[in-house]
């Protein structure tokens, strides 16, 4: 390894036994490091070679190449429409949650003041809380609602929150909303205010300033929220799967009623086409953004 | 600035002053994100905790008035069977932590110290399971670790190594597997931030007296990491005791811990008022583990710092 190279030189020759015990130490860490490496991809790959494997099970060696747990996940109407679904509603949910988190996080960094710190925190608040008892929450919430309506007497038709998609938009949006918020509001942190002063005093509007300095400047900042926002609604299990009205599915709830039952690598190939769609909206990010604008 | 008189908050920061009398335009651009938070986040927690106090009923989710009989019967139930899940729960959660602190603790060392010109596949690589939805992941494990016709069960039974297959899935095994492999990015990114605001001259020091690299590792790196090492365990801790897909997908029903329990009897038993008060009794208990724990290590971060 590249970064050894500089100690070793300079480091004083220790005894014999030493040296050894320390290139031992070395490889055994490295070893570690390596090991951890493969297992963190090891499913990933797994499910990519067992979509593409002819036979019922992966086997070792496998059993050849084909393209028929793909074409069996194309005819599967149940997988094609969850996954269109899934594309929907993680594209709204992106929409909705990008549109509010440029607001607040413009409102947090320009103008929030001594309530700045206590407003971070709260619209963090969907990350820092467990999602499943978040799902929770809003299952009770919707369902109280919608009996409070009743007996006020709006009948909004049974489910209006709980068998619709608004009800499971609302969840994506809050779970996606703190990522949009924290990529955005850290390329505001890094923000000239100078650029938009100059704008200012040389005739522009505000809101001209704010469209042809303050957006161009904090763009890879919303892309890089959006598209974390996009993977991450994309993905959304526990939301969606206590959410779930009568007949829609999103495409990891497709998927795991599916791999419960059913061990066809049918679920594989719909797998490794989730795992592409990440993969398109990553490349996306590093291509516009760079990877390393997305913040945790 | 002669505009900020149209606009009071134009003025940034010293906006705060004059805000408080007026109607502030800029308020518009909170309001509809606090709304949201307090209509679809705050209020559901607060109707929640008035949930797990309903009268339960079998004909409905849940009849009215008010019992304190949900949280009773899930603690002094005489069996233990309740308290026992949440023991289950917890340990489940410190080993899966332990586990994802020593693997993940020469990963990010590796990461923040190499001028490989490989880091930053290597940093994707290490968030790529992050990335990746939680039920495809756990379908990679199906396949591998699965009891009949996995990967492993199979390819050593083709060898000859073993006769029947051995049991990797629908247990503890199984879903700690899947647990420590899902959860590793959330420690090893922390520790990878607090290692990389180490000096290495430091390292450098203590080697050039003598002390081995083991040894420097124990006592120079690990200590001024311990920040990064303290927010991976809690993240690690909180994300496992509140998981639900990993270990119903890889432990089945055999491997009961407190979400599965709630989500079984919210969505099958249609207990909705003692499903809440389960909700709250491993929410109290966790935030009470955190808490004990936080106390303890700052007070050793405090002690070398």
């Amino acid at each position: 390894m590249t970064d050894e190279a500089p100690r070793e030189a300079h480091g004083t020759a220790p005894a014999g036994g030493g040296r050894l015990r320390r290139r031992a130490g070395r490889v055994g860490y490295l070893g570690i490091v390596v090991l951890v490496y493969v297992y963190l991809l090891t499913p990933l790959v797994i499910v990519v070679l067992a979509s593409v494997n002819a036979g019922e099970f992966l086997t070792f060696p496998p059993e050849g190449f084909s393209l028929r747990w793909y074409v069996s996940f194309f005819e599967s109407e149940a997988f094609m429409g969850s996954l269109f679904f899934s594309l929907r509603l993680a594209f709204f949910a992106t929409i909705v949650s990008t549109a509010l988190g440029v607001a607040v996080a413009l409102y947090v960094v320009r103008f929030a003041g001594r309530w700045r710190e206590r407003l971070r925190l709260f619209i963090l608040l969907p990350l820092l809380l467990p999602e499943i008892l978040t799902a929770i929450a809003l299952l009770f919430f919707y369902y109280n609602a919608e009996a409070f309506f009743r007996a006020m007497g709006f009948d909004l038709g049974s489910g209006v929150f709980r068998n619709s998609v608004l009800g499971l938009l609302i969840g994506h949006v809050l779970i996606t909303l703190p990522f949009v918020f924290l990529g955005i509001s850290a390329s505001l942190y890094n923000f000239d205010r100078s650029l938009e002063e100059a704008a200012r005093s040389l005739g522009a509007s505000r809101l001209t300033t704010f469209r042809r300095v303050t957006l161009p400047i904090i763009k890879p900042g919303i892309i890089a929220g959006a598209l974390l926002a996009f993977i991450i609604s994309f993905d959304l299990f526990n939301i969606s799967l206590l959410l779930k009205g009568i007949g829609i599915a999103t495409l990891p709830i497709q998927l795991f009623d599916y791999v419960r039952w059913e061990f066809d690598p049918t679920a594989a190939a719909v797998a490794t086409v989730s795992i592409v769609i990440t993969v398109i909206a990553i490349l996306i990010t590093e291509k516009l953004v760079g990877l390393r604008s997305l913040r945790f | 600035m002669t505009n900020s008189v149209e606009v009071p908050a134009a003025g940034g920061a010293s906006a705060s002053g004059p805000a408080r009398k007026g109607w502030n335009p800029t308020l518009f651009l909170v309001f509809p994100t606090v709304g949201l938070l307090a209509a679809f986040l705050v209020f559901p927690y607060l109707n929640m905790v008035v949930m797990s106090f309903r009268n339960p009923s079998t004909s409905q989710v849940f009849a009215p008035g008010f019992t304190l009989g949900n949280y009773l019967d899930a603690l002094l139930d005489t069996d233990l069977y309740y308290l026992e899940i949440l023991l289950d729960t917890m340990v489940l959660g410190a080993a899966t932590t332990a586990i994802c602190l020593v693997l993940g603790f020469p990963v990010a060392y590796h990461l923040a110290r190499t001028s490989s010109r490989f880091k930053s596949v290597l940093y994707a690589f290490v968030l790529s399971p992050l990335l990746v939805g939680v039920v495809v992941r756990c379908y990679g494990w199906i396949i591998i670790l699965g009891n009949n016709d996995g990967l492993i069960n199979t390819t050593l039974m083709d060898l000859g190594i073993i006769e029947s297959p051995l049991a990797l899935m629908y247990n503890t095994f199984g879903v700690s597997v899947g647990l420590v492999h899902i959860f590793l990015p959330f420690m090893i990114l922390p520790l990878l931030g607090a290692i990389q605001s180490i000096d290495p001259a430091l390292e450098e020091a203590a080697q050039s007296l003598g002390a081995s690299r083991f040894r420097t590792m124990l006592r120079v790196v690990f200590p001024l990491s311990l920040p990064g090492v303290q927010a991976g365990t809690v993240l690690v801790f909180v994300l496992t005791i509140s998981s639900y897909v990993i270990p119903i997908l890889l432990g089945g029903f055999s491997v009961m811990i407190m979400p599965t329990l709630v989500v079984q009897q919210l969505m099958d038993a249609m207990l909705w008022p003692f499903g809440a008060a389960l909700a709250f009794i491993l929410s109290i208990a966790g935030a009470l583990v955190v808490y004990v724990y936080f106390r303890l290590t700052s007070r050793a971060i405090r002690g070398i710092a």
